[in-house]
C-alpha cells in the first residue's frame, strides 16, 4: 500500500503547495511582474513563528503573529522597493533582478541569524498521529490541509465576492482602464503583495513543523509553485490550486520508481510539457 | 491574370466580437488603395491578416498569385509584403540609420559564424548597408537625421521613417497603418507628397486612412470597410458621394 | 605573488562567463540565471574527458563549449514558443536541475564532495600548473572572448539582438526571424559559459556543486549588473570589482559560515541598489 500513503502525502504536500501557488497566483495575475522575493516571504514566516514560540508565545499566537509579519513586509516591500522602480519606469527585466537581489538578501539574512543548519520546531503534539479511514495522519498533516483548503475557499470567497477582490480583478484585467477609473492599481498592488505574502507564510510555518526550518527552501517551493500557476492558467485560481495537487501527487507517486533528489526533474518535466503542447494552461478564459 | 493581391472571405471571430466578416477584396497593381471605415471596422485586422500576425478562422489571401495562408510574418515580407505598425514600433534605442538597416535584407553578418570568421566581408558588407540606408532615408528626407535616436526624432519624423524601415525591405506592396494620423501642416504634406512619390517609383500601397481629405487627394481606390465587412469600393468621389456610407461613417453627425 | 595571479586568472575565466549572461540578459533582454549550470557543465565535461580519457586539452574544451552550445539552444528553445516571463520558469528550473544533477549523480560528478584531482592543462607538451602560467591561458580565453563579442556586437547580427530586445514583433514584420537570432545568441552563450567551465576546472583542479548552483547564478549577475550591461567594457569590469570583495571580507574577522552568507547578501543588495539608481551599471548601458 506504499502507492496509496504515497498519494495521501502527496495530497498534504499539494495542500501547502496550493497555498504557495494561490499566492503567486494572485500577486502575477495582479501586478503582471514576476516576483521571486515571496520565496523568501516563505522562509522568513517559519522563523518568524519559530523565535516567537522560543520566546514563549502559544502556537496560534505565533502563527498569526508571523501571518501579520509578513502580510506588513509584503507591502513594504511593495511600497519600498517594486513602485519605486515603477515610478522610474523600470522594465520587467529590472524589476525581476532587483527581486531576486530582494529573495537573495532576506534568505542570507534568515541564514545568518539563524545559521544554515536545519532548524526543528520540536513541538510532540505536530507529530502525533490520528488514524483515518486506515491512513495515519499527523496533527501537522490535518492542519495543513484544513489550510489548504480554507486557503483556496477563502481565496475564492475574496476575489468573487468582496469588494477588493473584484478591484484586484479589475487591475488584473486591464490596469489603463483601472488607472483611469481610479481603481487606484497602486493602493490594489500593496494590498495583494500583503495578502500574497501573508498567505505564502501559513505554508512556510507548517511545512517545516514536519521537515524542519531551512533559509534556502523557498525557492524550488516558488518554482513548483509557479509551474502550478502556469499550467493552470495564469490568473485561475482554481486551475493554480488543482495544479498544485496534481503536481504534488505526481511528485510523490514518483518515488516509487526513483529517489527523491530527482523530484525537481518531475516537475521540470510538467512544465516542459505544458510549454510545448498548452502554453496557456488548463483553465484560460 | 490573377490579381496583384487578392483577398477572399475572410473571417475572425475574437471571442464574441466577429472581427471581420466574409471579407474579400482585390488591390491593382501600382495603386494607392486606402482602406476606410470606421473605428472598429477591422481594417488593422485586416493587415494582420495579409501579413500573418493573425490567422484568419476562414480565408484566403494570395500575392502575385502565391497563395500567403498560414505563413508567418517574416515569410510574408519575403514575398514583397511589408506594413507599418498604428503605433509605429520603432527601435527607440537605436539611430534613425540603424533602424533601416534592420530592415535590410541580405542575410550576410546577421548570424555569428560569419560575423565571427569572416570580419571583414562582415565590414563590408555593413559599409554597404549602412550606405544603403542612407538612401533610403534620403528618399524620405531624413538623410539628415541617420545619426540621431529614434526616441530624438520628432513625431512627425518618426513616421517618415516608420515608411523608410519598410523600404529597407526592398518590398512592392506596402501597407501602412495610418500614415498620417497626429500630423498637420507641413508634416501632413510632406507624407503625402512621398507617398505619391511610392506610387511613381512603382511600389503598390494599401493605406488605412482616416483623413477624408487625405482620401481624396491621393486614393486611386478606395475600400469602405464596416463591421468587418467590405461595404463598398470605388473611386474617392464615389464613396464619399454615397450618402448612405457616410452615416455610417460619421454616426449620422453629417 | 600567486595570490595576485590566481585572483586575475579567477577574474578572466569569470569575465568570459559573464560575456555569455551579458549576451542573453543584457543584449537579447532575456532573465537567466542558469549561465551557472551551464558553466558547470562545461567544467565537468572538460575534467570527465581529462580525467578518464587521453583528449588533449584543447580538444576537451572544444567539446565542453560544443555541448553547452546544444544544451544551451535546448534550454532556450521551449520557452522560445512563449516569450517573456516563462522564461524565468525555464531558467530557474535549468539551474535547480543541473544542482540536483551535479549534487546526485555521484558516479559521474563526485556528488557533494566534488571532484579531485582534475589535471593542469597541457598544450605542446607544456603543463600550466602555477597561476602565472595559467593567467597565459585565461588571458588568451578571455581575450577571444572578447574579440567574439566585440565583432558580432558591431556586425548587423549586433544590431539585430539590440532591435529583438526592444520589440520582437517589429522585427518579424522587417523579415527577420527572431527565433534564429534568439537560437545563435543561445548558442554563442552557451560556447562562452562551456569554455569557461572548462578554464576554471583545470585551474582550480578541484570542482564542486557549490561553485555552479543558484548563488553562482545570482554572483554572476551581480557582476553583469555591476560592471555594466550590454556593454563589453562592463562585463570586463565587473568580475575584477567582485572578486576582490571576497578579499576585502577576509581582511575583516568574521567566521567562516558567517561570511559566505555575508557575501551573498552583498550580491544581493548590490542587485537592488544598482537596479534602483544605477541600472546601467558602472560602464554599461541601461537594461
Amino acid at each position: 500500500m506504499l502507492w496509496l500513503n504515497l498519494l495521501i502525502n502527496g495530497l498534504i504536500w499539494g495542500c501547502a503547495l496550493g497555498m504557495v501557488a494561490i499566492s503567486f497566483s494572485l500577486i502575477f495575475a495582479t501586478t503582471r511582474f514576476f516576483h521571486v522575493a515571496p520565496a523568501a516571504v516563505y522562509s522568513l514566516g517559519g522563523y518568524l513563528a519559530w523565535s516567537m514560540m522560543k520566546r514563549g508565545a502559544p502556537e496560534w499566537v505565533a502563527l498569526l503573529g508571523a501571518v501579520v509579519a509578513c502580510g506588513l513586509v509584503g507591502a513594504a516591500i511593495q511600497k519600498l522597493l517594486y513602485e519605486r522602480l515603477d515610478r522610474r519606469g523600470a522594465t520587467h527585466l529590472v524589476v525581476l533582478i532587483a527581486s531576486l537581489g530582494l529573495a537573495a538578501v532576506m534568505q542570507n539574512a534568515i541564514a545568518g541569524a539563524y545559521t544554515s543548519n536545519v532548524l526543528q520546531f520540536g513541538l510532540p503534539w505536530a507529530n502525533r498521529t490520528t488514524s483515518i479511514g486506515g491512513a495515519l495522519l499527523t496533527n501537522t498533516q490535518m492542519l495543513t490541509v484544513c489550510f489548504g483548503v480554507l486557503s483556496y475557499l477563502g481565496a475564492m470567497w475574496f476575489a468573487h465576492r468582496t469588494l477588493l477582490g473584484k478591484r484586484i480583478r479589475a487591475v488584473a484585467s486591464n490596469p489603463f482602464l483601472a488607472e483611469i477609473t481610479r481603481l487606484e492599481p497602486r493602493r490594489v498592488h500593496i494590498a495583494v503583495m500583503a495578502i500574497g505574502s501573508a498567505m505564502v507564510c501559513i505554508p512556510g510555518v507548517l511545512v517545516p513543523l514536519d521537515l524542519g526550518l531551512q533559509p534556502f527552501g523557498g525557492v524550488p517551493m516558488l518554482l513548483t509553485a509557479t509551474i502550478a500557476v502556469i499550467a493552470g492558467g495564469v490568473g485561475s485560481i482554481s486551475g493554480a490550486f488543482l495544479l498544485a495537487l496534481v503536481i504534488a501527487v505526481l511528485q510523490n507517486l514518483s518515488l516509487l520508481v526513483m529517489p527523491g533528489e530527482w523530484s525537481i526533474g518531475i516537475t521540470f518535466g510538467i512544465f516542459i510539457i505544458f510549454m510545448l503542447f498548452r502554453p496557456r494552461g488548463l483553465f484560460t478564459g | 491574370m490573377s490579381p496583384y493581391l487578392d483577398v477572399t472571405g475572410l473571417n475572425k471571430r475574437f471571442g464574441g466580437l466577429q472581427a471581420l466578416s466574409d471579407c474579400s477584396f482585390k488591390v491593382a497593381q501600382g495603386r494607392i488603395t486606402c482602406l476606410v471605415g470606421p473605428n472598429g471596422a477591422g481594417k488593422t485586422t485586416i493587415f494582420n491578416a495579409i501579413t500573418g500576425f493573425l490567422t484568419p478562422d476562414t480565408g484566403h489571401v494570395a500575392f502575385r498569385g502565391a497563395s500567403l495562408d498560414g505563413l508567418s510574418p517574416q515569410r510574408v515580407v519575403r514575398h514583397g509584403i511589408a506594413r507599418t505598425f498604428q503605433n509605429l514600433r520603432l527601435f527607440a534605442d537605436l539611430t534613425a540609420r540603424d533602424n533601416v538597416v534592420a530592415g535590410m535584407p541580405g542575410h550576410f553578418g546577421e548570424e555569428p559564424l560569419g560575423a565571427i570568421f569572416r570580419p571583414f566581408r562582415t565590414s563590408r558588407a555593413l559599409a554597404g548597408k549602412r550606405a544603403a540606408a542612407l538612401e533610403v532615408l534620403a528618399n524620405v528626407g531624413l538623410a539628415d537625421r541617420a545619426d540621431a535616436l529614434v526616441r530624438n526624432l520628432s513625431y512627425g519624423e518618426q513616421k517618415l521613417l516608420c515608411i523608410a524601415r519598410i523600404l529597407a525591405t526592398s518590398a512592392e506592396l506596402l501597407l501602412l497603418d495610418e500614415p498620417t494620423s497626429g500630423l498637420s501642416g507641413a508634416a501632413l504634406t510632406e507624407v503625402m507628397a512621398l507617398l505619391r512619390r511610392l506610387q511613381a517609383e512603382g511600389k503598390t500601397l494599401l493605406v488605412v486612412e482616416h483623413n477624408t481629405r487625405v482620401v481624396q487627394q491621393i486614393a486611386d481606390e478606395v475600400l469602405f470597410l464596416h463591421q468587418g465587412h467590405l461595404m463598398a469600393q470605388g473611386s474617392p468621389a464615389e464613396i464619399i458621394a454615397d450618402p448612405k456610407l457616410a452615416e455610417i461613417y460619421f454616426g449620422g453627425a453629417l | 605573488m600567486d595570490f595576485f595571479a590566481t585572483y586575475l586568472a579567477l577574474a578572466e575565466i569569470y569575465v568570459l562567463l559573464g560575456l555569455s549572461t551579458n549576451l542573453l540578459v543584457g543584449i537579447v533582454g532575456i532573465f537567466s540565471v542558469s549561465q551557472a549550470a551551464v558553466f558547470g557543465v562545461g567544467a565537468y565535461i572538460t575534467a570527465f574527458l581529462l580525467m578518464h580519457s587521453s583528449t588533449p586539452f584543447p580538444l576537451a574544451i572544444l567539446v565542453a563549449a560544443g555541448l553547452c552550445i546544444l544544451l544551451n539552444i535546448l534550454v532556450t528553445l521551449p520557452s522560445l514558443r512563449v516569450s517573456g516571463d516563462y522564461f524565468v520558469v525555464t531558467s530557474f528550473g535549468i539551474q535547480l536541475l543541473g544542482t540536483a544533477v551535479f549534487t546526485n549523480w555521484t558516479k559521474g560528478t563526485g556528488g557533494a564532495n566534488g571532484l579531485p584531482g582534475v589535471p593542469a592543462p597541457i598544450i605542446l607538451g607544456h603543463e600550466f600548473i602555477e597561476p602565472q602560467e595559467f593567467l597565459l591561458l585565461s588571458s588568451i580565453g578571455m581575450g577571444l572572448g572578447c574579440l567574439c563579442f566585440w565583432l558580432i556586437m558591431r556586425a548587423p547580427f549586433g544590431g539585430l539582438l539590440r532591435a529583438i530586445r526592444e520589440d520582437e514583433l517589429a522585427v518579424a514584420a522587417l523579415g527577420k526571424s527572431v527565433l534564429r537570432a534568439k537560437v545563435s545568441a543561445a548558442a554563442l552563450a552557451g560556447a562562452f559559459a562551456g569554455s569557461a567551465g572548462g578554464l576554471y576546472a583545470t585551474f582550480l583542479s578541484f570542482i564542486d556543486p557549490s561553485s555552479f548552483d543558484l548563488d553562482a547564478s545570482i554572483f554572476l549577475l551581480t557582476m553583469v549588473v555591476v560592471g555594466g550591461a550590454r556593454t563589453l567594457a562592463g562585463s570586463v569590469l565587473g568580475p575584477f570589482v567582485l572578486l576582490a570583495l571576497p578579499q576585502i571580507l577576509a581582511l575583516i574577522d568574521i567566521p567562516a559560515s558567517f561570511a559566505a552568507a555575508l557575501r551573498q547578501l552583498i550580491y544581493g543588495l548590490l542587485l537592488i541598489v544598482f537596479m534602483l539608481f544605477r541600472p546601467q551599471g558602472l560602464l554599461g548601458e541601461r537594461l
